[in-house]
């Protein structure tokens, strides 16, 4: 905390929050253009050019929707359950550098809003909370549906951490540290991107992180046909938003979080200088992926998903980890 | 008051009351969630404490993995209601009651007494004065569990292990060999 003032890491928090709103905002249009394509349709069109307004016309409406709420509901347990999963996900993401310390003069603006020694570990503690904001809500909400997802997401979100929690280690033990700093220096030292060794805790990772986010073909806690929405079917309006954001937001916590763990974080490729933008790109890569998977995939049945989780993607994930520790203890970097 | 001494009062109210609360919740969903409140005010502590690593390890283990299991088999088990408690008494009439109010609490201020003037006499050669924090606690941790006390750290996992065998035993259906 050193030279660090309460005030300057206000203001951080304050542009990190305002950065992950504009973000989702035209992550949405971009999906929502993108699907349309894959569909052969054309996508929001109508409000501004290419669509480009929809994201104020959808706020406006999120705003301007009445606030409903389940006679049978707990109260505080409802109204504290979307603020709750948007406080996690926006909270992960303050750990997350996005790239090397800049200088103005002698003003330093670290591109995170703080940087602890173990930040990797931070940001998994944080994101094992994300199951509360699902399960409280589905379960305040008093209704079948809304349990019924809210227990779904729940066993889902908890099945999955362990399979990325694996890969996450295998990373670790790679580059021998828990800063998410040191993980991006680390693979500037070898020279390598830790996805040439860890190609498997790679794909683990990404598996991983469309379950974690209940995304499609992994969405079976919000599955239409059988659970209306699952635990946001009672939610209306703004706090329906803020389940939404924190989804959203938790895709651009993995994203980033995959990209610095396994593909270099900032480093450029081919030896290009190293910048903030090449982080950027990633994740709008690996963020397309996720879009693409959700194109392409229909839903996975529920007890397929569950062993797919237990009995393929965590023997999985331990045979990496004795594999990427074969590959340190044996001096694979050398 | 400094912030990480208002930072300080801020969580030690939060886990105290919680904590309080999981006692006297009549729901117990909301029990659950006072636990996890608490556990989540412990973690808080250990990061004005500079030990980064327990406190991502508390949140991890404690308010990810144990209650979020402890919630999920709540809402399986269909238990919305604890018959005995006190409903909707008012918070001074739960303090005035014996088993939620008075007692519990005299108990753990007659703990605490024990605690500070055990400290007070220097059992165990506590410091009087708080040691710094080491720069990078996760090496530090590390390096006592594998080192000085890697045999209490693997008898503590046998016995885990010994859990779990159990708990498969016991709820394990009898006379079907799946």
């Amino acid at each position: 905390m050193s030279g660090m003032s309460l005030g300057y890491v206000l203001v951080r928090s304050v542009i990190l929050v305002l950065l992950l709103m504009g973000a989702f905002a035209y992550f949405m249009v971009l999906e929502r253009k993108v699907l349309g394509y894959f569909q052969l349709r054309w996508g929001p069109v109508r409000v501004g050019p290419w669509g480009l307004l929809q994201p104020i016309a959808d706020a406006l409406k999120m705003v301007a929707k009445e606030d409903t709420q389940p006679l049978g509901a707990d109260g505080l347990i409802f109204v504290a359950a979307p603020a709750l999963a948007l406080f996690v996900a926006l909270a992960a993401f303050a750990v997350i550098p996005l790239g090397p310390t800049l200088h103005f003069g002698h003003l330093a603006l670290p591109l995170s809003v703080a940087n602890p020694p173990s930040g990797l570990l931070f940001v998994l503690a944080i994101l094992s909370l994300g199951v509360y904001g699902v399960s409280m809500g589905g379960w305040a909400s008093q209704s079948k549906y809304a349990l019924l997802g809210g227990l779904r997401a729940a066993a889902q979100m908890v099945s999955y951490e362990l399979a990325l929690g694996l890969s996450v280690i295998s990373a670790v033990v790679l580059a021998g540290t828990l800063s998410l700093t040191g993980m991006v220096r680390a693979q500037a030292v070898h020279g390598l991107w830790a996805m040439v060794p860890n190609i498997l805790g790679f794909v683990i990772f990404v598996i991983c992180s469309v379950a974690e986010t209940n995304r499609a073909p992994f969405d079976l806690a919000e599955a239409e046909g059988e659970l209306v929405a699952g635990f946001h079917t009672e939610y209306s309006g703004f706090r329906f938003a803020n389940f939404v954001m924190a989804e959203y937001i938790n895709m651009f916590t993995l994203s980033a979080l995959g990209s610095i763990l396994f593909l270099g974080g900032w480093l450029g490729p081919f030896g290009l200088p190293s910048s903030a933008w090449w982080l950027v790109l990633k994740m709008a890569l690996y963020l397309f992926f996720f879009i693409w998977l959700r194109a392409t995939f229909p839903r996975i049945r529920y007890d397929r998903l569950m062993s797919f989780g237990w009995k393929v993607l965590v023997p999985l994930g331990f045979l990496n980890l004795v594999w990427i520790s074969a590959f340190v203890a044996l001096g694979g970097w050398h | 008051m400094d912030w990480p001494m208002a930072a300080f009062v801020f969580l030690g109210a939060m886990v105290l009351y919680s904590a309080w609360r999981v006692a006297t919740a009549p729901l117990i969903t909301h029990a659950a969630l006072f636990l996890a409140a608490s556990f989540a005010g412990v973690a808080g502590l250990f990061f004005l404490l500079e030990a980064d690593f327990l406190a991502a390890v508390q949140l991890l283990l404690y308010a990810g993995a144990v209650m979020t299991v402890v919630i999920f088999a709540i809402m399986l088990a269909e238990m919305r209601e604890l018959e005995d408690a006190a409903p909707h008494a008012g918070w001074l009439a739960q303090l005035r009651s014996g088993r939620l109010g008075w007692a519990p609490l005299a108990g753990s201020v007659a703990l605490f007494a024990v605690l500070v003037a055990a400290y007070e006499r220097g059992a165990a050669g506590w410091p009087k004065t708080a040691l710094p924090a080491p720069a990078d606690s996760t090496r530090f941790v590390a390096g006592a569990l594998f080192g000085p006390y890697a045999l209490p750290f693997e008898v503590a996992s046998v016995l885990l292990l010994a859990a779990l065998v159990g708990a498969v035993i016991l709820t394990r259906v009898e006379g079907k060999g799946r």
